[in-house]
């Protein structure tokens, strides 16, 4: 069936066979799509936990594992017409990790953070258009490398490493405001938020 | 109604990065409740996330990693909750012990809290507003302690008579304010159900609810406000413990 579409670049065909995998984790619990996402996700999983704590081989594994175990439990609540694949498994890693902070006790208090943003995530109201997602995607995934490097490199402190703007801004020594800056700069060049004039 | 003040754009991507401090979730998590528009720029900024994880130098995973996978996979179908951490979600192990999943929905969906209690405060078991312990700081304004984050950001709930004043002040550190109910005026506008304010060391301002409803907002105060006026001024030692108790108007 994937080979009779005419795909227009080898990224919908990417996202449509990752959307075809999930559909059959969903609904015919199958394994060996679910062996085929856990192939393309878990190297990437690992990453982002690196990125975070570099060196730190056991957590990463930890990470890719227990991510896959809840795409594999949450499967069925993957909504393809709100997001991407990729965007979701993001969302589920960014979870686990804000998880793995609470048990490390970075942020104490007596909230369960985890909840704020689940289930956000869940009933995330209208759903977002197919199509309104297909293009934001395609204009982050070309954006990102027409942005400016310095620009880059501070989502990616923020997104990968998980660092705070305070954190990012002592690191590459750069003034708070700067850093802020040049999250909104990148953000609107992307076109992903557009309000906000200073 | 659509909110109308919206979080700074840097807080909305540190929300979907992940790194935002619970107080300040709190805060987003309840705004983006009221605002479509918000929302949709937090899926957004997913995306952003999702294709910096896929631009990261992939590493290599070893085939024990992934046999050990398949192995709680065949757990979790046989029905145990096997999974070490506390992280089984409810519908993922509701889902494997019942199979139509209309029923799990139904029963793993966040207990809808009544009235205007937004679904973000339902971890607090908030039934309604008038069921909270309100302390009372002066006639016109009581508050309610939710929990304290770090570096002891304290966050409440404050309750705002109709026409009531928190009097004239400014802030040491940051205070994040979301409307819940009712509306409020300072001196940069009208601010009603969901819009989202942040202020700080360089707003000076006065904030009163209009006269018709009581206004119930979220506050986070990252530290104590400071009173302008010239006889509050004098009380500015004090508030560092309870602020909200002198927030008669100072003028």
């Amino acid at each position: 069936m994937l080979t009779k579409r005419v795909l227009e670049t080898q990224q919908e065909d990417k996202s449509q066979w990752l959307r075809d995998l999930m559909a059959l984790v969903a609904e015919k619990r199958d394994r060996v799509a679910f062996g085929q996402l856990f192939d393309h996700f878990a190297p990437m999983l690992r990453a982002y936990s690196l990125a975070q704590q570099p060196g730190a081989h056991l957590i990463a594994d930890e990470i890719a594992q227990e991510v896959m175990i809840r795409l594999w439990e949450k499967a069925h609540t993957y909504k393809p017409e709100k997001a991407a694949v990729s965007t979701w498994v993001f969302t589920l890693a960014r979870n686990y990790r804000i998880d793995m902070i609470r048990k490390t006790a970075r942020f104490v208090d007596d909230v369960d953070p985890s909840r704020l943003w689940d289930e956000m995530e869940d009933d995330a109201a209208e759903p977002f258009q197919a199509l309104q997602e297909k293009r934001a995607k395609e204009q982050v995934h070309k954006g990102l490398k027409e942005l400016p490097v310095e620009q880059v490199q501070v989502l990616a402190k923020v997104y990968m490493e998980g660092k705070t703007h305070q954190e990012a801004s002592d690191e590459l020594d750069l003034p708070l405001g700067t850093v802020k800056s040049r999250v909104r700069l990148a953000l609107r060049k992307m076109e992903v938020v557009l309000r906000g004039s200073e | 109604m659509m909110a109308s003040y919206h979080p700074p754009t840097e807080l909305l991507a540190a929300y979907a990065a992940g790194t935002l401090k619970n107080s300040y979730a709190l805060c987003v998590a309840t705004h983006l409740e009221y605002c479509s528009e918000c929302r949709a720029a937090v899926q957004r900024l997913n995306i952003v996330g999702a294709e910096l994880m896929e631009d990261l130098a992939p590493t290599e995973v070893s085939e024990s990693i992934k046999s050990a996978v398949f192995d709680r996979l065949d757990q979790i179908e046989a029905g145990q909750s096997s999974s070490p951490s506390s992280s089984a979600s409810p519908i993922g192990s509701a889902f494997v012990s019942d199979v139509g999943n209309a029923s799990v929905q139904a029963t793993t969906a966040p207990s809808e809290p009544a009235g205007n209690v937004p679904k973000s405060l339902s971890y607090f078991n908030i039934s309604d507003f008038s069921s909270l312990t309100w302390k009372k700081a002066t006639k016109a304004i009581s508050s309610s302690r939710l929990f304290c984050d770090v570096n002891d950001a304290r966050v409440e709930l404050l309750r705002i008579m109709p026409g009531g004043s928190l009097g004239k002040h400014t802030h040491i550190g940051e205070e994040v304010t979301v409307i819940l109910q009712g509306s409020f005026s300072d001196e940069d506008g009208v601010y009603c159900r969901g819009d989202f304010m942040i202020r700080d060391e360089s707003h000076q301002h006065m904030t009163v609810a209009t006269n018709d409803a009581e206004c119930i907002c979220l506050t986070v105060q990252d530290g104590p406000i400071q009173f302008t006026g010239w006889f509050m001024r004098l009380l500015n030692p004090f508030l560092r413990i309870i602020w909200v108790r002198s927030a008669e108007p100072a003028y």
